[in-house]
C-alpha cells in the first residue's frame, strides 16, 4: 500500500545534538502504537539548514514545518496531526517581528530568499537509500556524459557554465578539468578528501550526510 | 551494475512516487480528507487509504492527499475536499471508499465534478 504520509525528522549534526534521533524513536513508537506504520512513515534525513531552531520535522504531503521538536511534542504531533490531522500549533515558527505563525517551511524568511541548489535533496531524501537520489534525477547528468559526450565537449560546457570550487579559491572547475586532461599519464587519481577544517563550518558535510551520492 | 541511462531512467521512474509525497508544493492538486473523530468513525481511514491507493494506480502525479481536522460537517463524514490550483474547492460528503474511488478517476483525472455527492454548505 502506498504511504500517505510521512515523517522527514532531520538528521544533521545540529539537531541529533538536540536530540532528534530521540524524537525520532518517539514518533515511530508513536505511530507503531497507534497501528498506522503502514500508511505514515518516519524517516531520517540531511539538514534542513534551519539547525539554531531543531530538531526539525516536516510533515509531508502536509507541507508543516515544525520546528524544536522534543520528546513531549513528539507525543503530541502523533496524537494530534497523525491521528486527527490537527496541526500543533506551538511547534510551529513563530515571525519574531510579527508573531505569526508560519507552517509552510517557504513562506519562513530564512528560506525565502534563498534557492537551494547544491544542497536541494537534503532534507528531501533519505540519504541511505540511492534510489531516492535516483528517482529525484541523480547521476543523469553523468549517465549522458559518460554515453553520450566527449571529454572535450564536457570540459567546454562546463567552462562556459561558470561552475566554479566552493573554497576561498573559487578556481574555475572548467579550467581544472582541462589541465587534468592535458597533463601527462595513463593513470589519473582523483583524491577527495572531503574534510571541512574550518572550526563549526557546515558546508561540504551537509552535503555528504543529506545527499551523499 | 547499472550499464545505460536507459536503466537508470528505469530506475528512476520506478522510484519516482516515493518523493510524490514529498514534493507536495502549492501548485499541485490537493485532496483533503477530514479526519477529525467523526471523520474516523464514520470511516475515513478507508477513505483515505483508498484514495491514497487510487492516486497511485491512475499514475496520478500532479496531486496529493492530505488529512485534515474538524470540517464541520459532522452529519455528512466522511467528508473529502479536491482542491485545484487557482480553482474554488469543491466539498464532497459521505464519501466511502468506492466513492473515494471514483472522485479520483473522474473528478481529479478528467476535471469533472460529480455533483451530485457535492455538499451544499
Ligand atoms: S541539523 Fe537539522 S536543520 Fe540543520
Ligand atoms: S468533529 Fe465532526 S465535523 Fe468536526
Amino acid at each position: 500500500m502506498p504511504l500517505r504520509m510521512e515523517l522527514l525528522v532531520c538528521g544533521g549534526t545540529g539537531c541529533q545534538a538536540s536530540n532528534s534521533n530521540k524524537v525520532l524513536e518517539v514518533l515511530r513508537q508513536g505511530i507503531k502504537e497507534a497501528n498506522l506504520q503502514d500508511e505514515v512513515r518516519v524517516l531520517m534525513t540531511g539538514c534542513f539548514g534551519f539547525c539554531e531552531k531543531g530538531p526539525i520535522v516536516k510533515v509531508m504531503p502536509d507541507n508543516i514545518f515544525y520546528v524544536e521538536v522534543d520528546e513531549e511534542s513528539a507525543r503530541k504531533i502523533v496524537a494530534e496531526h497523525v491521528i486527527k490531522g490537527r496541526i500543533v500549533e506551538e511547534k510551529i515558527y513563530k515571525e519574531p517581528k510579527t508573531e505569526e505563525r508560519l507552517p509552510e517551511q517557504s513562506s519562513i524568511p530564512f528560506y525565502k530568499k534563498q534557492i537551494r541548489i547544491a544542497l536541494r535533496n537534503c532534507g528531501k531524501i533519505d540519504p541511505e537509500n540511492i534510489n531516492e537520489y535516483i528517482a529525484a534525477d541523480g547521476y543523469m547528468a553523468l549517465a549522458r556524459v559518460l554515453t553520450e559526450m566527449t571529454p572535450e565537449e564536457v570540459i567546454d560546457i562546463v567552462k562556459r557554465s561558470g561552475l566554479r570550487g566552493r573554497g576561498g579559491g573559487g578556481f574555475p572547475t572548467g579550467l581544472k578539468w582541462e589541465a587534468t586532461r592535458k597533463s601527462k599519464g595513463d593513470v589519473k587519481y582523483v583524491i577527495c578528501n572531503a574534510d571541512e577544517g574550518d572550526p563549526g563550518a557546515f558546508m561540504d558535510r551537509s552535503i555528504l550526510e543529506g545527499d551523499p551520492h | 551494475m547499472i550499464k545505460s541511462i536507459e536503466e537508470l531512467k528505469q530506475i528512476r521512474d520506478k522510484y519516482k512516487d516515493v518523493l510524490q509525497n514529498r514534493e507536495a508544493e502549492e501548485n499541485k492538486i490537493r485532496i483533503l480528507v477530514g479526519m477529525a473523530t467523526c471523520g474516523i468513525a464514520a470511516g475515513a481511514r478507508d477513505t483515505i487509504n483508498a484514495i491514497v491507493d487510487e492516486v497511485h494506480k491512475e499514475n496520478i502525479n500532479n496531486a496529493v492527499v492530505v488529512q485534515t481536522g474538524c470540517m464541520g460537517f459532522c452529519y455528512a463524514e466522511p467528508t473529502v475536499e479536491v482542491r485545484f490550483p487557482g480553482k474554488s474547492p469543491v466539498l464532497y460528503g459521505k464519501v466511502d471508499a468506492e466513492r473515494g474511488r471514483e472522485i479520483v478517476r473522474r473528478h481529479v483525472k478528467k476535471g469533472e465534478v460529480i455533483s451530485e455527492w457535492v455538499l451544499k454548505g
